[in-house]
């Protein structure tokens, strides 16, 4: 299963362009896309389940194309868990799920079959008589992975599920993601860099509606290496004159003065090393090349 | 059944829909027994559209109509019918409620004791829970439609209710006539054989048919 666009463009009716002219190719397993905001990952997301329409460009999946004779069969081969969704609260966990696999088209022992099969990875098992609005913010992502997986896609997107969780549940969701994701596509989108460091290898980088990579994790560290500086100085006034210069990843207080921690082309003029190359990184560097 | 039951009709559903019915028939003054429909038709339409209004909107405004785009059409329309069957059956009962409600409270005088040539009670009855059915069933789904067109409950519901208001007023009674949407309310009760009101029952239901076949179409409305 792979996922191939070419020259996408989605342009709202207000004008504003949310992907401008985007390739990609989405590969087999968990697939990330990060970047800010704004960048357009929800409505590309929108796009591949087939909310929306795009203005321009192609989309295959598995070499079919998207069009609205196709739909149909494409649909058939989505999972979606949209960032924000609020399933029916007064069901409980297992009527919600039976009735979103009714809906769905499973038959009815299967839908059962499949149920207990997934609750029990999500560890939801003995919170399936609870009432949908009973659960956390946690429960309900898990149980809104779940209804994705139910009619067992080959293509599953998952937008943002683990903003505002906590981090056990972020780990748990991550570790869902990568155990659904053996023989699957997965979409996961999110701007949280660790989520993506922990579940993928591949992914794309997307800011204002363009993908400023995509590729392998290792390649895009390796963009950054050589550009990543522990610089330490001693007062706040220096610290600021290098964020105004540079672009700053982070900065902690030290015993010994401030630990700045610098993306630079060329070796800042102040006390520094060269730091080993993160993620968060590499993302900044590619981000504001 | 029992999950779309549980889904389209919540306790505040049911509170609010008795105690607007049981308030009507307590405030409200009828004298003679042929009053009693017209008093609780215009009511009992302008319930259904704000009872039915969410029957889909609600998947929207909670996104999970995202997610059950993916799903077969033919199984989203079963349950959006399953819904509106069971809101609009528990509104006909709710309505066969009022109607006795205000005999308890009222106490209206069959107008067949003074006129043996009047409709009879029973005819009167069934008189209107055939005109109330078609209410209920063109109010509902014309909210239903409206909210889901506008993919706003508040849409759905305020454009009813200017609808509403247009036909339940003497302009829309003068205008109308016959075809009027509240044609039950506004017949000629001293004429026990005019049934001509049918007519604006019928224009209802051609209406809720037209209303039916377009739905699918506003439903898989894809965005641009």
């Amino acid at each position: 299963m792979s996922i191939e666009m070419k020259d996408l463009t989605v342009t709202f009716k207000n004008g504003v362009t949310a992907i401008d002219h985007a390739d990609l190719v989405i590969p087999k397993g968990v697939f990330g896309l990060l970047g800010e905001n704004g960048a357009g990952k929800t409505t590309l997301m929108r796009v591949l389940t087939t909310v929306l329409t795009p203005s321009g460009g192609t989309i295959s999946l598995d070499g079919i194309p998207y069009n609205e004779k196709n739909y149909g069969k494409i649909q058939q081969k989505i999972g979606y868990l949209p960032q924000e969704i609020d399933l029916y609260p007064g069901l409980t966990v297992q009527e919600c799920l039976e009735y979103m696999g009714d809906l769905a088209g499973i038959p009815k022992k299967v839908c059962r079959e499949r149920i207990d099969f997934y609750l029990g990875k999500a560890s939801l098992t003995e919170h399936r008589k609870k009432k949908m609005k009973q659960l956390s913010g946690g429960m309900k992502r898990r149980v809104g992975l779940v209804q994705a997986l139910l009619h067992e896609p080959e293509f599953l997107i998952v937008d943002e599920p683990t903003t505002g969780l906590d981090p056990e549940e972020r780990i748990r969701i991550r570790n869902l993601l990568v155990d659904f994701s053996e023989g699957r596509t997965v979409l996961f989108s999110t701007h949280v860099v660790e989520d993506l460091v922990a579940t993928c290898s591949q992914l794309a980088v997307m800011k204002k509606g363009r993908f400023l990579y995509a590729g392998g994790m290792r390649e895009l560290l390796g963009k950054a290496e050589g550009h990543v500086w522990l610089c330490r100085v001693d007062s706040e006034e220096e610290a600021r004159e290098l964020e105004r210069k540079y672009h700053v990843s982070s900065k902690q207080y030290a015993d010994d003065g401030l630990r700045v921690r610098v993306l630079s082309e060329e070796r800042p003029g102040v006390e520094c090393t060269e730091g080993k190359v993160t993620l968060e990184d590499a993302y900044i560097y590619v981000a504001h090349k | 059944m029992r999950k779309e039951w549980k889904i389209c009709l919540p306790f505040y559903k049911v509170a609010y829909s008795v105690f607007c019915v049981a308030i009507l028939s307590v405030i409200r003054g009828v004298f003679f027994s042929y009053e009693v429909g017209a008093a609780l038709e215009p009511v009992m339409g302008l319930l259904a559209a704000v009872f039915c209004a969410d029957t889909y909107v609600q998947e929207i405004t909670s996104r999970r109509s995202e997610v059950e785009r993916l799903y077969p059409m033919k199984n989203r329309m079963r349950s959006i019918f399953r819904r509106m069957l069971i809101q609009e059956s528990y509104l006909l009962l709710l309505a066969v409620l009022g109607y006795g409600l205000f005999y308890l409270f009222q106490r209206p005088m069959p107008l067949s004791e003074m006129e043996p040539e009047a409709q009879g009670e029973m005819e009167l009855f069934l008189a209107y829970l055939g005109a109330i059915l078609v209410t209920l069933v063109f109010w509902g789904m014309l909210a239903h439609t409206l909210a889901c067109l506008g993919r706003s409950l508040w849409v759905g519901i305020g454009c009813s209710f200017l609808i509403w208001i247009a036909a339940d007023s003497t302009f829309g009674a003068n205008i109308l006539g016959k075809w009027n949407l509240f044609s039950y309310t506004f017949r000629n009760v001293e004429d026990s054989g005019d049934w001509s009101w049918l007519c604006g029952k019928l224009l209802c239901i051609a209406v809720c048919a037209g209303l039916a076949a377009v739905l699918p179409k506003i439903i898989q409305k894809r965005g641009s």
